[in-house]
């Protein structure tokens, strides 16, 4: 009686099913709960982020609205910094920026690497190879490393960063899609599908595609979580957008000598908001990969 | 004997494609350096001097020639295993890398182990009692640490031990100032004081540790903790555990010795992920407390463009990153009997 000796995926399916209303009820509330508050976290950096564009409490570029190195009071409620720049003001402008910077680069990278890992696996042979050969280059790169050389490369600027950060992730959603596609290609569906007379492009981007993406979004959310880091990353090391201009990367690279002298604020607020920025990505993300594998 | 022979022939074009993943690193950083600075003579030259001196200065890097022929001398050099010179240091970037090397093994090591103990222990934990406080905490704390900029933790970490309650030393590398390295025969200074017998260097050289080791190690024990907590909990869910419990077997044995065996794959991978991450200079962790490592030297390196530097560093994670893969693939193998090479 050898129990270890059976663990085998495939015979489990049939099972699993049976089993999982069961598993479902024990863990829907909680993971339903986590992104709930992921999704409503996000939602109010959102508003954040736009309402910075129209109103802050002061000028969030100006220097001098207030003494410099103020801990925080009514008046400045997160300090000022060490040219007296309001950090609140920056904190809330500075959520424009990684807010967008991240939403806009995992798009693209969510659109790009759909698309090539699902026509590389849809079409094999010698294109596969040579794509994916491409994409081990680019995962064999230290991923802060290749986003910082290919930033020094184009220059800093927003724009710049989007696309470098999303280059950094395509190779992630290359692998997954194609894997989706691989693994679904021959099954009855896309047959069907490619039976009744369907071209091969139809068959990749209106059958197979659709019913391979809820993987895909899934790891996009975790993705964000990953990707704001990295941006934050950028401005800290003062390479990506321009300098001076609110990011809360940048804002902590500002304030890391203050921490040393005991001037906390500088640092602590935007820290903070990066790590609610990235948890409530993750959230939704663990969230949807979970809900997705229960289906 | 054939599957034998199929074996190392599947090994071999492993290495194969290895090697060419290598190359394109390579040469995807040369060409991106040539973008980044057309000309570094300028970083040789002052800013006064005459076309004459540039010219004397281009031929003598080479630079006069086409970039492809460039390149391909780039290349003989490597193969020769020299890295070039690193104009910021003044020295071949082979022994920039070499001299910096032990610190960032020093602390990857360390904080590696930690790490992946407390990952797998919070895991296993968080997975055996799904939805309890306990799970709930360690929950909260992986998704702290995957969320948290290492930086940011690094900077936190120095506030509220450094500058609030005083009780760890300053960001100042691997010895305070004044103390002498003990001589060097592991490079891993706490080691190498004790076998010296220096009580005192070896003392504050882990209290330099503390704080950076703390760092590194939360950032590798949140992807560890959370892989093994999935990994677990699948486990759990699978038909041998039901079937086990419904045999009667004891609780413990269930987890420990069933399902456990189960976690080690997911893991395995996720370990060689985070081992690329900590052996190439966790960057900025390396950064923040100014550990002498070859991070830093990288963050250096790409701030002052200096790119026989920045493209033997990029050489030496590439290089670890097929390691460690192909190692994982190997051991994939000997740990899964359904895995085949």
């Amino acid at each position: 009686m050898n129990l270890t000796l059976t663990p085998n995926k495939s015979a489990a399916s049939p099972d699993t099913a049976a089993n999982a209303p069961r598993r479902r009820r024990l863990t829907r509330l909680p993971r339903r709960g986590s992104m709930a508050v992921g999704l409503v976290i996000v939602t109010v950096l959102l508003v954040v982020a736009v309402g910075s564009m129209f109103w802050t409490p002061y000028d969030p570029d100006a220097s001098g609205v207030g003494l410099p190195y103020q801990p925080p009071s009514a008046e400045h409620w997160f300090g000022t910094d060490r040219v007296g720049a309001d950090v609140f003001s920056r904190t809330m402008a500075a959520a424009a920026t990684d807010v967008g910077i991240t939403l806009a680069a995992v798009l693209i990278a969510l659109v790009v690497g759909t698309v090539v890992g699902a026509v590389s696996g849809f079409v094999g042979g010698a294109v596969d190879t040579v794509v994916m050969r491409f994409m081990e280059i680019l995962q064999a790169f230290p991923a802060l490393l290749l986003a910082m050389l290919m930033v020094a490369a184009v220059g800093p600027g927003t724009l710049n960063v989007i696309v470098v950060v999303s280059i950094v992730g395509i190779p992630n959603y290359v692998r997954l899609v194609r894997a989706e596609i691989l693994s679904k290609k021959h099954w009855q569906f896309a047959e069907a599908a490619r039976m009744v007379g369907n071209s091969r492009s139809r068959v990749l981007f209106r059958h197979l595609l659709p019913n391979s993406m809820t993987p895909v979004i899934g790891f996009s959310s975790v993705n964000a979580s990953w990707v704001a880091v990295i941006v934050a990353s950028l401005g800290f090391i003062g390479l990506g957008i321009e300098p001076g201009s609110a990011e809360w990367g940048s804002m902590i690279s500002r304030g890391q000598d203050s921490i040393l002298s005991g001037e906390w604020w500088i640092s602590t607020f935007p820290g903070i908001a990066i790590l609610v920025l990235s948890a409530a990505f993750y959230l939704i993300g663990d969230g949807l990969t979970e809900s997705g594998e229960q289906r | 004997m054939s599957a034998l022979f199929g074996r190392s022939r599947s090994v071999l074009s492993r290495l194969v494609g290895a090697l060419v993943v290598v190359l394109g690193v390579v040469t995807l950083t040369f060409f991106l350096a040539r973008v980044v600075s057309p000309d570094p003579t300028n970083l040789y030259v002052s800013p006064q001097a005459d076309q004459a001196t540039r010219d004397q200065v281009r031929a003598m890097m080479g630079l006069d020639k086409p970039v492809l022929e460039q390149y391909v001398t780039y290349l003989g050099q490597l193969v020769r295993g020299d890295l070039g010179t690193s104009f910021s240091t003044g020295q071949p970037v082979r022994d920039d890398l070499l001299s910096r090397l032990p610190a960032t093994l020093e602390l990857a090591t360390y904080s590696l182990i930690i790490g992946t103990l407390v990952g797998v222990v919070v895991g296993i934990v968080g997975a055996v009692r799904r939805g309890g406080i306990l799970d709930h905490t360690g929950r909260f704390v992986t998704v702290a640490g995957l969320a948290l900029p290492q930086f940011f933790v690094g900077l936190m970490l120095l506030w509220i031990f450094f500058v609030v309650l005083g009780i760890a030393p300053g960001p100042v590398g691997r010895l305070p100032v004044g103390l002498v390295d003990p001589p060097q025969t592991t490079g891993f200074v706490v080691i190498d004081a004790l076998l010296s017998g220096q009580w005192a260097v070896a003392g504050a050289a882990l209290q330099q540790l503390a704080l950076p080791l703390i760092t590194l190690a939360f950032a590798i024990f949140a992807p560890i903790a959370r892989t093994v907590r999935t990994a677990m909990l699948e486990a759990l869910d699978a038909d041998y555990v039901r079937t086990a419990t419904a045999m009667g077997l004891p609780q413990r044995t269930i987890h420990y010795r069933y399902a456990l065996k189960n976690v080690l794959l997911p893991v395995l991978t996720m370990l060689a992920g985070v081992i690329g991450f900590a052996f190439s200079g966790a960057v900025l962790v390396e950064g923040v407390f100014a550990w002498p490592g070859i991070g830093q030297y990288a963050l250096d390196a790409i701030q002052q463009s200096d790119f026989a530097a920045i493209q033997g560093f990029v050489l030496y994670a590439a290089v670890l990153y097929v390691v460690v893969y192909l190692l994982l693939d190997l051991l994939y193998a000997r740990v899964d009997p359904r895995v085949r090479l």
